[in-house]
Protein backbone atom coordinates (compact mmCIF):
# COMPACT_ATOMS: atom_id res chain seq x y z
CA UNK A 1 0.00 0.00 0.00
CA UNK A 2 1.01 3.72 -0.60
CA UNK A 3 2.18 5.31 2.57
CA UNK A 4 2.38 8.90 3.23
CA UNK A 5 5.54 9.02 2.75
CA UNK A 6 5.68 7.90 -0.96
CA UNK A 7 2.69 9.69 -1.80
CA UNK A 8 5.01 12.50 -0.76
CA UNK A 9 7.20 11.47 -2.91
CA UNK A 10 5.31 12.10 -5.81
CA UNK A 11 3.40 14.68 -4.76
CA UNK A 12 7.25 16.30 -4.64
CA UNK A 13 8.67 14.96 -7.65
CA UNK A 14 5.16 16.10 -9.52
CA UNK A 15 5.41 19.90 -7.88
CA UNK A 16 8.60 20.17 -9.03
CA UNK A 17 8.00 19.01 -12.78
CA UNK A 18 4.94 21.51 -12.32
CA UNK A 19 7.21 24.27 -11.46
CA UNK A 20 9.98 23.48 -14.01
CA UNK A 21 7.52 23.73 -16.84
CA UNK A 22 6.21 27.36 -15.44
CA UNK A 23 6.87 28.85 -18.79
CA UNK A 24 4.45 26.04 -21.04
CA UNK A 25 1.42 27.09 -21.65
CA UNK A 26 -1.48 26.26 -19.08
CA UNK A 27 -3.04 23.60 -20.78
CA UNK A 28 0.29 21.93 -22.01
CA UNK A 29 1.86 21.72 -18.48
CA UNK A 30 -1.28 20.07 -17.01
CA UNK A 31 -1.28 17.16 -19.94
CA UNK A 32 1.84 17.16 -19.31
CA UNK A 33 1.76 16.84 -15.37
CA UNK A 34 -1.23 14.47 -16.20
CA UNK A 35 0.80 12.04 -18.36
CA UNK A 36 3.29 12.08 -16.00
CA UNK A 37 1.25 10.90 -13.12
CA UNK A 38 -0.43 8.67 -15.02
CA UNK A 39 2.84 7.10 -15.49
CA UNK A 40 3.77 6.60 -12.31
CA UNK A 41 0.69 5.24 -11.20
CA UNK A 42 0.77 2.48 -13.87
CA UNK A 43 4.11 1.64 -12.91
CA UNK A 44 3.65 1.08 -9.42
CA UNK A 45 0.64 -0.70 -10.69
CA UNK A 46 2.43 -2.86 -12.96
CA UNK A 47 5.42 -3.04 -10.29
CA UNK A 48 2.76 -4.28 -7.69
CA UNK A 49 4.97 -2.31 -5.31
CA UNK A 50 4.29 0.69 -4.01
CA UNK A 51 7.52 0.38 -1.16
CA UNK A 52 9.84 3.35 -1.17
CA UNK A 53 12.51 1.83 -3.26
CA UNK A 54 9.90 1.44 -5.85
CA UNK A 55 8.75 4.80 -6.03
CA UNK A 56 12.17 5.76 -6.17
CA UNK A 57 12.98 3.40 -8.69
CA UNK A 58 10.27 4.85 -10.73
CA UNK A 59 10.96 8.51 -10.64
CA UNK A 60 14.55 7.80 -11.22
CA UNK A 61 13.92 5.98 -14.26
CA UNK A 62 11.18 9.18 -15.30
CA UNK A 63 14.59 11.04 -15.11
CA UNK A 64 15.06 14.70 -13.80
CA UNK A 65 11.44 16.84 -14.22
CA UNK A 66 13.60 19.83 -15.51
CA UNK A 67 15.19 17.12 -18.65
CA UNK A 68 11.19 16.59 -19.15
CA UNK A 69 10.28 19.45 -19.35
CA UNK A 70 13.28 20.72 -21.68
CA UNK A 71 12.17 17.76 -24.35
CA UNK A 72 8.54 19.91 -24.44
CA UNK A 73 10.15 23.31 -24.76
CA UNK A 74 13.38 24.35 -23.56
CA UNK A 75 12.85 27.03 -20.76
CA UNK A 76 13.53 30.68 -22.08
CA UNK A 77 17.23 31.33 -21.01
CA UNK A 78 16.46 34.38 -18.20
CA UNK A 79 18.39 37.28 -19.34
CA UNK A 80 21.69 36.50 -17.99
CA UNK A 81 22.99 39.11 -19.71
CA UNK A 82 26.65 40.11 -19.25
CA UNK A 83 28.17 43.10 -17.77
CA UNK A 84 29.83 43.15 -21.22
CA UNK A 85 26.52 43.49 -23.12
CA UNK A 86 25.03 46.21 -21.40
CA UNK A 87 28.14 47.85 -21.22
CA UNK A 88 28.34 47.88 -24.73
CA UNK A 89 24.77 49.40 -24.82
CA UNK A 90 25.17 51.84 -22.73
CA UNK A 91 28.36 52.56 -24.65
CA UNK A 92 27.02 52.95 -27.93
CA UNK A 93 24.74 55.69 -27.37
CA UNK A 94 27.31 57.80 -25.88
CA UNK A 95 28.57 59.85 -28.88
CA UNK A 96 32.47 59.52 -30.25
CA UNK A 97 34.49 57.65 -27.84
CA UNK A 98 30.86 55.75 -26.34
CA UNK A 99 30.75 54.74 -30.24
CA UNK A 100 34.02 52.92 -30.57
CA UNK A 101 33.73 51.59 -27.12
CA UNK A 102 30.94 50.05 -27.98
CA UNK A 103 31.75 48.38 -31.31
CA UNK A 104 34.54 47.03 -29.92
CA UNK A 105 32.84 45.14 -27.08
CA UNK A 106 30.21 44.37 -29.24
CA UNK A 107 32.66 42.68 -31.28
CA UNK A 108 34.29 41.02 -27.79
CA UNK A 109 31.02 39.90 -26.56
CA UNK A 110 29.68 36.07 -27.05
CA UNK A 111 26.00 36.94 -26.88
CA UNK A 112 25.22 38.03 -30.08
CA UNK A 113 25.70 35.91 -33.34
CA UNK A 114 28.07 37.00 -36.36
CA UNK A 115 25.19 38.55 -38.50
CA UNK A 116 23.55 40.38 -35.20
CA UNK A 117 27.28 42.34 -34.22
CA UNK A 118 27.21 43.11 -38.66
CA UNK A 119 23.95 44.57 -38.44
CA UNK A 120 23.99 46.10 -35.85
CA UNK A 121 27.87 47.92 -35.97
CA UNK A 122 26.17 48.62 -39.89
CA UNK A 123 23.34 50.68 -37.99
CA UNK A 124 25.62 52.30 -35.68
CA UNK A 125 28.26 53.63 -38.90
CA UNK A 126 25.44 54.40 -40.92
CA UNK A 127 23.40 56.64 -38.19
CA UNK A 128 27.36 58.37 -36.87
CA UNK A 129 28.33 58.45 -41.03
CA UNK A 130 24.82 59.46 -42.86
CA UNK A 131 24.58 62.83 -41.19
CA UNK A 132 28.44 63.39 -41.30
CA UNK A 133 28.12 62.97 -45.42
CA UNK A 134 24.79 64.72 -46.13
CA UNK A 135 26.69 67.65 -43.99
CA UNK A 136 29.88 67.21 -45.99
CA UNK A 137 27.31 67.02 -49.61
CA UNK A 138 25.57 70.30 -48.83
CA UNK A 139 28.88 72.35 -47.68
CA UNK A 140 30.11 71.11 -51.18
CA UNK A 141 26.89 72.89 -52.37
CA UNK A 142 27.46 76.01 -50.33
CA UNK A 143 31.20 75.38 -51.50
CA UNK A 144 29.82 77.56 -54.74
CA UNK A 145 29.30 80.64 -53.07
CA UNK A 146 32.04 83.22 -52.83
CA UNK A 147 32.81 82.53 -49.27
CA UNK A 148 34.06 79.53 -47.57
CA UNK A 149 32.35 77.55 -45.14
CA UNK A 150 33.31 78.46 -41.91
CA UNK A 151 33.60 82.33 -42.36
CA UNK A 152 30.15 82.17 -43.65
CA UNK A 153 28.01 81.33 -40.61
CA UNK A 154 30.18 83.25 -38.55
CA UNK A 155 29.48 86.85 -38.58
CA UNK A 156 26.24 87.35 -39.62
CA UNK A 157 24.24 87.92 -36.52
CA UNK A 158 20.91 88.59 -37.01
CA UNK A 159 20.17 87.88 -40.50
CA UNK A 160 18.10 84.62 -41.29
CA UNK A 161 21.12 82.60 -41.52
CA UNK A 162 22.21 82.66 -38.42
CA UNK A 163 18.59 80.79 -37.21
CA UNK A 164 19.48 78.71 -39.82
CA UNK A 165 22.63 77.36 -38.88
CA UNK A 166 21.57 77.42 -35.15
CA UNK A 167 18.77 74.77 -36.13
CA UNK A 168 21.50 73.16 -38.33
CA UNK A 169 23.19 72.87 -35.16
CA UNK A 170 20.46 71.62 -33.12
CA UNK A 171 19.79 68.79 -35.76
CA UNK A 172 23.37 68.19 -35.80
CA UNK A 173 23.68 67.34 -32.05
CA UNK A 174 20.17 65.01 -32.17
CA UNK A 175 21.85 63.29 -34.55
CA UNK A 176 24.73 63.24 -32.93
CA UNK A 177 23.22 61.89 -29.34
CA UNK A 178 20.56 60.02 -31.22
CA UNK A 179 23.11 58.27 -33.42
CA UNK A 180 24.05 55.34 -31.20
CA UNK A 181 19.98 54.53 -30.06
CA UNK A 182 19.20 52.29 -33.33
CA UNK A 183 22.14 50.28 -33.01
CA UNK A 184 21.96 50.11 -29.10
CA UNK A 185 18.06 49.10 -29.85
CA UNK A 186 18.57 46.77 -32.29
CA UNK A 187 21.33 44.62 -30.36
CA UNK A 188 19.43 44.92 -26.81
CA UNK A 189 15.94 43.52 -28.77
CA UNK A 190 18.69 40.17 -30.38
CA UNK A 191 19.64 40.04 -27.00
CA UNK A 192 16.18 39.47 -25.53
CA UNK A 193 15.27 36.88 -28.55
CA UNK A 194 18.37 35.35 -28.86
CA UNK A 195 20.04 35.05 -25.39
CA UNK A 196 23.83 33.81 -25.41
CA UNK A 197 23.53 30.30 -26.00
CA UNK B 1 36.44 18.02 -24.04
CA UNK B 2 35.93 15.07 -26.57
CA UNK B 3 33.63 12.45 -24.57
CA UNK B 4 30.97 15.64 -23.96
CA UNK B 5 31.26 16.11 -28.03
CA UNK B 6 30.35 12.52 -28.53
CA UNK B 7 27.35 12.65 -26.17
CA UNK B 8 26.36 15.47 -27.58
CA UNK B 9 26.26 14.07 -30.86
CA UNK B 10 24.41 10.66 -29.27
CA UNK B 11 21.55 12.75 -27.69
CA UNK B 12 21.21 14.94 -30.77
CA UNK B 13 21.03 11.47 -32.74
CA UNK B 14 18.61 9.90 -30.38
CA UNK B 15 16.47 13.58 -30.49
CA UNK B 16 16.15 12.95 -34.53
CA UNK B 17 15.64 8.84 -34.24
CA UNK B 18 13.15 8.09 -31.00
CA UNK B 19 10.69 9.94 -32.59
CA UNK B 20 10.92 7.12 -35.41
CA UNK B 21 11.24 4.33 -33.01
CA UNK B 22 7.94 5.03 -31.41
CA UNK B 23 6.20 5.47 -34.93
CA UNK B 24 7.59 1.97 -35.51
CA UNK B 25 6.60 0.76 -32.41
CA UNK B 26 3.09 1.80 -32.84
CA UNK B 27 3.29 -0.19 -36.25
CA UNK B 28 1.50 -3.07 -35.10
CA UNK B 29 -1.10 -1.69 -33.53
CA UNK B 30 -1.94 0.84 -31.03
CA UNK B 31 0.04 1.01 -27.28
CA UNK B 32 -0.78 2.81 -24.61
CA UNK B 33 1.35 5.58 -23.15
CA UNK B 34 2.99 3.45 -20.75
CA UNK B 35 3.62 0.59 -22.41
CA UNK B 36 5.38 2.37 -25.18
CA UNK B 37 8.11 4.26 -22.87
CA UNK B 38 8.78 0.95 -21.07
CA UNK B 39 9.44 -0.45 -24.49
CA UNK B 40 11.49 1.78 -25.52
CA UNK B 41 13.50 2.43 -22.67
CA UNK B 42 13.82 -1.43 -22.35
CA UNK B 43 15.89 -0.80 -25.61
CA UNK B 44 19.50 -0.27 -24.60
CA UNK B 45 21.18 3.10 -25.05
CA UNK B 46 18.07 4.76 -27.09
CA UNK B 47 16.00 6.51 -23.80
CA UNK B 48 18.41 8.36 -20.97
CA UNK B 49 14.98 9.21 -18.86
CA UNK B 50 11.40 7.90 -19.55
CA UNK B 51 9.95 11.14 -18.76
CA UNK B 52 11.44 12.36 -21.99
CA UNK B 53 8.93 10.35 -24.22
CA UNK B 54 5.37 12.41 -23.21
CA UNK B 55 6.50 15.51 -25.02
CA UNK B 56 7.63 13.58 -28.01
CA UNK B 57 3.99 11.86 -27.90
CA UNK B 58 2.56 15.25 -27.72
CA UNK B 59 4.78 16.44 -30.79
CA UNK B 60 3.41 13.68 -32.79
CA UNK B 61 0.49 14.49 -32.05
CA UNK B 62 0.18 17.92 -32.72
CA UNK B 63 2.05 17.02 -36.39
CA UNK B 64 -0.74 14.50 -36.46
CA UNK B 65 1.79 11.50 -37.05
CA UNK B 66 -0.78 9.87 -34.31
CA UNK B 67 -3.60 9.90 -32.91
CA UNK B 68 -4.95 9.57 -29.06
CA UNK B 69 -7.98 8.37 -27.33
CA UNK B 70 -9.26 6.99 -24.17
CA UNK B 71 -9.54 3.06 -23.43
CA UNK B 72 -10.70 1.40 -20.71
CA UNK B 73 -8.85 -0.71 -18.24
CA UNK B 74 -9.44 -3.76 -16.66
CA UNK B 75 -7.43 -2.66 -13.94
CA UNK B 76 -6.98 1.30 -12.87
CA UNK B 77 -8.27 4.24 -14.50
CA UNK B 78 -8.90 4.51 -18.55
CA UNK B 79 -5.41 4.73 -20.61
CA UNK B 80 -4.82 7.26 -23.23
CA UNK B 81 -3.64 5.03 -26.28
CA UNK B 82 -1.57 6.38 -29.16
CA UNK B 83 -2.29 5.03 -32.78
CA UNK B 84 -0.52 5.76 -36.05
CA UNK B 85 -2.28 7.70 -38.44
CA UNK B 86 -1.60 7.29 -42.81
CA UNK B 87 0.83 10.42 -42.11
CA UNK B 88 2.63 8.18 -39.46
CA UNK B 89 2.75 5.25 -41.66
CA UNK B 90 3.91 7.37 -44.76
CA UNK B 91 6.63 9.18 -42.39
CA UNK B 92 7.66 6.02 -40.80
CA UNK B 93 8.31 4.51 -44.67
CA UNK B 94 10.30 7.41 -45.75
CA UNK B 95 12.23 7.50 -42.75
CA UNK B 96 13.11 3.66 -42.95
CA UNK B 97 14.49 3.87 -46.29
CA UNK B 98 16.46 7.03 -45.45
CA UNK B 99 17.59 5.78 -42.40
CA UNK B 100 19.13 2.50 -43.94
CA UNK B 101 21.01 4.40 -46.43
CA UNK B 102 22.36 6.57 -44.03
CA UNK B 103 23.59 4.04 -41.45
CA UNK B 104 24.87 2.22 -44.63
CA UNK B 105 27.18 4.80 -45.29
CA UNK B 106 28.45 5.89 -42.29
CA UNK B 107 28.93 1.81 -41.74
CA UNK B 108 31.12 1.60 -44.83
CA UNK B 109 32.80 5.05 -44.21
CA UNK B 110 34.15 3.73 -40.06
CA UNK B 111 34.86 0.71 -41.31
CA UNK B 112 37.20 2.12 -44.39
CA UNK B 113 38.63 4.16 -41.79
CA UNK B 114 39.71 1.27 -39.41
CA UNK B 115 41.89 -0.64 -42.27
Amino acid sequence: MITMDTDRLVDDYLRRLESAAAHLQRSRRAELVSEIREHIEAALREEDAAGEAAVRNVLERLGPPEEIVDAAEPPPTPARTGKLEIAALIALVVPFIGWLFGIVLVLVSQAWSRRDKAVGIALALAAVLLPFLTLAAGSEHAGSSPLPVGEQRAPLPEAGGGDRTSIVEVMLFAVIFLAGLPSALYLGWRLRRHPAA
Amino acid sequence: MEPAQTRNVMSQLRRGTVEYCVLALLRDGERYGFELVRDLSAVDGLVTSEGTIYPLLTRLRKDELVTTFWRESESGPPRRYYRLTDAGNAALDDFTKDWARFRDSVDAILSKGRR
